[in-house]
């Protein structure tokens, strides 16, 4: 019992990377996504045609391709780009290269959510607030947005504990420089030296397990503030689903 | 330029190449075997989690809510490792006499004649099966839901009938319930798609892996330098494999419903 909680204490400073790997990208890929969101529902083709195909690119296919991807091609421009400028060492690194394809990633998915809420918009507020003579950000701050983001919380919440989930990936792409280790390294080199598979694959799952609750409840807090309107505030339940 | 094109013709169909091109077929077995048994978990799960019994439902919840509460990669390394270490286990306990476990120094498998070593095959099928119990997970909650949503009525009218419990399951409420399961379910195989590049974590030779060996610079003594870096270029490859595969699976799934919902009253397609 004392060899496992030692163990978990050893884990504490690798669920750190992936705290960070989560948090570092969560708000860049929020405001990405909202002009995502947006650029979908335009009416200008092309900005849509780009919005449209940026977020099936990005949604159909692997985040572990894609990591790969932009991190080969960060290093072919290395020689001709940013040694010249001085820059490889913070370009390369993980730790901002791992949360720049998140960032990407995760706003694909978060637009699709945002877009499916933008359509649900109930269309009297709109055309009530037109009606008022609202110009369009004032609609969009008055009524467009309270609304979306309310009728989009619990699916981003969902979102943003896949995107928690999908950090433990990251390290598998990206070097592992020193002492930097996530959860998943750092379980799998313990497996690698005893074999005991049980024990360190379970406190790194305990781990997620436990983020992801962290992360249902907040975010569950602040649901209960967007809704503090309604008569019954409708909960949230830990119930990550199937968008991702 | 016919120097350019048989330089390219020859580069694309080197023995590497050919090597790759083959390796799409693990891609494939495992994404068609996952999808499988993500769906035979899935029942087996939605089963137990409507069953009457309290333990069997919360064995069916316990495995639905856990498994989704971790990540994917976390289990698809875990599953093939500790399946690995059980067959040894009851292996071990077999032919390991007190002498072969005292002369192992190594820290596994507990005496050298119980070491099972795994190729490609076994890593593949162990890696369907891990791809089946992570998304039978999610399988389990879109066929729970399904199951659900068919009408009322055509239960209690197969019970009329006389059928018994198992009858009314297998005959009328799973075969009724695809078509609301297959607009989840298409969302599953998306997700199985997309974990298939994974496979290179369990030492297996995909594409992925082929891939990085192909565009890793390409330095042959007789030739000079044939290449360098070009390994953006081949996961660009895969990259665009990965969209088209979607972009066809979606495709299908629209037949599909099409199809599945041929005289049904359905409300969501207006």
């Amino acid at each position: 019992m004392d060899h496992f909680f030692a163990e978990v204490v050893y884990f504490a400073p690798a669920a750190l990377f992936n705290i960070y790997f989560a948090a570092a990208s969560i708000p860049l890929g929020f405001v990405f996504a909202v002009f995502l969101a947006l650029g979908k529902d335009s009416r200008n083709p092309l900005l849509s045609r780009l919005s449209r195909g940026y977020i099936y690119a990005f949604r159909g296919s692997p985040l572990f391709i894609q990591f790969f991807m932009f991190y080969s091609l960060a290093l072919s421009l290395n020689i001709s780009v940013w040694k010249p400028m001085g820059i490889s060492w913070f370009v390369l690194h993980p730790l901002f290269i791992g949360p720049l394809v998140l960032i990407l990633n995760t706003s694909a998915y978060t637009a699709e959510i945002f877009h499916g809420a933008l359509r649900a918009v109930p269309r009297g507020e709109i055309e009530a607030a037109r009606a008022y003579g609202m110009s369009w950000p004032q609609q969009f701050r008055q009524v467009i947005w309270p609304n979306l983001i309310r009728l989009a919380w619990p699916a981003y919440t969902n979102e943003v504990v896949f995107l928690f989930h999908a950090t433990a990936i990251v390290y598998f792409a990206l070097p592992v420089i020193g002492q930097q280790k996530d959860l998943m390294i750092t379980a799998k080199e313990l497996v690698e030296r005893d074999y005991n598979a049980f024990m360190h694959f379970s406190i790194a799952a305990l781990y997620f397990l436990a983020v992801s609750l962290v992360v249902f409840f907040l975010f569950g807090l602040v649901y209960q503030r967007l809704m503090r309107h309604m008569p019954s505030r409708p909960r949230m339940r830990f119930a990550p689903k199937w968008l991702r | 330029m016919s120097e350019d094109i048989a330089f390219w013709l020859s580069y694309l169909t080197n023995g590497k190449h050919l090597t790759w091109y083959a390796s799409f077929q693990f891609t494939i077995f495992a994404a068609v075997a996952g999808g499988i048994l993500a769906v035979v978990f899935g029942l087996i799960g939605a089963t137990l989690k409507n069953s009457r019994y309290l333990p069997l439902r919360l064995i069916g919840t316990f495995y639905s809510s856990i498994v989704r509460g971790v990540p994917d990669v976390l289990f698809f390394l875990f599953f093939p490792l500790a399946f690995e270490q059980a067959v040894e286990w009851i292996w071990a306990s077999q032919v390991c006499t007190p002498e072969m476990i005292a002369a192992q120094s190594a820290a596994w498998p507990p005496c050298k004649a119980a070491n099972w070593i795994l190729t490609t095959p076994e890593y593949l099928i162990l890696a369907s099966v891990s791809l089946g119990l992570v998304y039978g997970a999610f399988a389990t909650n879109v066929i729970h839901g399904a199951m659900r949503s068919v009408p009322h009525g055509q239960l209690e009218a197969a019970r009329a009938y006389g059928m018994s419990t198992g009858q009314v399951l297998w005959r009328v409420q799973i075969r009724q319930m695809w078509v609301y399961a297959l607009p989840g379910l298409s969302n599953v195989w998306m997700l199985i798609i997309k974990a298939t590049s994974l496979l290179s974590l369990l030492q297996i030779a995909d594409i992925v892996l082929w891939a990085d060996r192909l565009g890793a610079p390409n330095f042959l003594p007789a030739v000079g330098l044939v290449h360098d870096d070009w390994r953006w270029r081949y996961y660009l490859v895969l990259f665009v494999f990965y969209i088209l595969v979607t972009l066809i699976s979606e495709k299908g799934f629209n037949a599909l419903m099409r199809r599945a919902g041929r005289g049904m009253l359905n409300e969501g397609h207006h």
